[in-house]
């Protein structure tokens, strides 16, 4: 599903954001990156939705060379990823409901299907009592679910949350880390970067990797699991 | 263009949004470009009427041959007759003659009663080919008896000249107006792009295709230009009902077009203008603005 060998993204100014990365990813896991902040997990996270392209090494996602990635078969992929953006990202001025069918109105579903994947997701997500609510008037915590809904409703195939746990507390973090990762099936998978290394522990059955200065240091079970 | 028809309630109210964002600036950018349509329709309606009147006259083209007192109306007008490009000889007695001015006149006619005495000659109308207009004025004045031979070739050449002057008018116009259109109408489009950046990257991130992205934004620039066409053609209604019932009142020989076949031509004018103006100027806003 997403395979990296001696990956390395240099910015135009210079800094770089990954250092010969080589790692392998399958299909229907749950994968942590840790590290603090700066550390590079962004910038994995930008290489893996096509913001950025691989300065050396080669980066395969879903199938796709991302160093040569043409823009249709870019647009084509990203329809396949669900991504939860650290700002969310979200449309203001329009309803829980109209943010979340947004994600999925161009892709090939039926009006009804799409309406049905939206008022499941809104339910799971706990928000259905706010479904006609503009996001405007959501708290954080709410607006980051709306954000979580808008990205599984459409059932991609790898699932993308950029310091979803940034700005909440232990408890708020964990409700979160527990919903994300009950998206994961046998076809989509789970990323999900955090500086919050302590609140991983539980989660033994997934993939975790830490990264330092842009170097990635996988856990000698992730490794297992992966080749 | 899979998912137009599925999302159209979409575009529509994105646009919605996408104007209120910067309402005021969306509704001065409107009455600019109605009052722009309305100066151009005026040009249009100028060359409409002016090509109209010249089409009547050349229909109903004739020559009026005026005679001495004591010289022989018939043998002047079987003469006439010969002459090639002659349609008919028609003789006009001197009260015919007050009558069709009269006729003429309207209700300023009264200015006729002021006269002790009917001031009106009799003469031979002749219906003519306006082809030979030059040849039968100049034969029918050589005729021995005839005082006066008036055409109303002048008067059409007049005419002639300012339906030229109103067509090299009309195209400048037209031109400065298409920039003028496309330049305010791209500006609409760059306004509300430039307002809805994030948004655009988000779709774009979410893996929508560009037509999605970009249709919004050309249905604007539609909508505000045909908006446009609109308010013009409802100043362009008013102010052609007002002009026409004055030049009846103040100009009765004016030989007017059909109010409502000007207004009809007047409105599929702006609107055709509008839609081709819209759709340019919404794809020349998006091709110059940076989205990404």
């Amino acid at each position: 599903m997403i395979i990296a060998n001696n990956l390395s993204l240099q910015y135009p100014e210079g800094t770089m954001g990954l250092r010969d990365v080589n790692l392998a990813i399958p299909s229907g896991q749950v994968v942590f990156i840790t590290g603090p902040s700066g550390s590079g997990k962004t910038s994995f996270i930008k290489l893996l939705i096509g913001i950025e392209k691989p300065s050396t090494g080669t980066l395969n996602v879903l199938g796709e060379n991302m160093g040569n990635i043409d823009k249709k078969d870019l647009q084509v992929l990203r329809q396949k990823i669900g991504p939860i953006f650290q700002d969310f990202r979200l449309l203001d001025g329009r309803t829980v409901y109209e943010n979340v069918i947004l994600g999925m109105r161009f892709l090939d579903f039926s009006k009804k299907f799409i309406k049905e994947m939206a008022l499941e997701t809104i339910e799971r997500v706990g928000l259905k009592h706010k479904i006609n609510s503009l996001v405007d008037n959501l708290s954080y915590g709410e607006r980051q679910r709306v954000a979580i809904a808008r990205a599984v409703a459409r059932k991609p195939l790898l699932i993308i949350a950029d310091e979803p746990t940034g700005n909440l507390d232990k408890d708020n973090s964990l409700n979160i880390l527990e919903l994300l990762t009950s998206f994961r099936n046998s076809d989509t998978s789970v990323i999900i970067t955090t500086h919050a290394t302590h609140l991983i522990n539980d989660y033994d059955t997934s993939m975790k990797i830490h990264v330092q200065n842009g170097r990635f240091d996988l856990e000698e079970a992730s490794y297992e699991r992966a080749y | 263009m899979k998912g137009l028809t599925k999302n159209i309630d979409y575009f529509f109210r994105e646009i919605k949004t996408i104007v209120k964002l910067d309402l005021l600036s969306n509704l001065f950018s409107l009455l600019s470009l109605g009052f722009i349509f309305f100066l151009v329709s005026l040009i249009f309606a100028g060359g409409y009427i002016t090509d109209s009147m010249i089409r009547d006259i050349e229909n109903q083209a004739e020559i009026s041959v005026y005679y001495e007192a004591e010289a022989n109306k018939i043998a002047i007008g079987n003469q006439i007759e010969k002459i090639a490009g002659v349609k008919e000889v028609i003789y006009i007695n001197k009260e015919e003659a007050k009558m069709n001015m009269t006729e003429i006149l309207g209700e300023e006619s009264r200015i006729l009663d002021l006269f002790d005495h009917n001031p009106f000659d009799p003469y031979i109308e002749i219906r003519i080919d306006l082809n030979e207009v030059e040849n039968i004025t100049e034969k029918a004045n050589s005729l021995s008896g005839v005082e006066l031979v008036r055409n109303n070739k002048e008067i059409l050449d007049k005419l002639k000249d300012i339906s030229s002057l109103i067509s090299l008018l009309g195209v400048l116009i037209i031109i400065s107006v298409s920039v003028a259109t496309l330049i305010v109408t791209s500006h609409i489009i760059r306004q509300g792009i430039n307002l809805n950046k994030e948004q655009i990257n988000t779709l774009r991130l979410l893996g929508a295709p560009e037509f999605f992205i970009r249709l919004p934004y050309i249905l604007e620039g539609l909508i505000m230009t045909v908006l446009a066409g609109l308010i013009s053609s409802a100043l362009i209604y008013f102010t052609f009902n007002y002009i026409y019932v004055k030049v009846i009142d103040f100009l009765p020989f004016m030989i007017l077009p059909s109010l409502d076949k000007l207004l009809i031509s007047i409105f599929i004018f702006t609107a055709l203008l509008a839609i081709i103006l819209g759709f340019i100027g919404s794809i020349f806003g998006l091709k110059s603005t940076k989205t990404s």
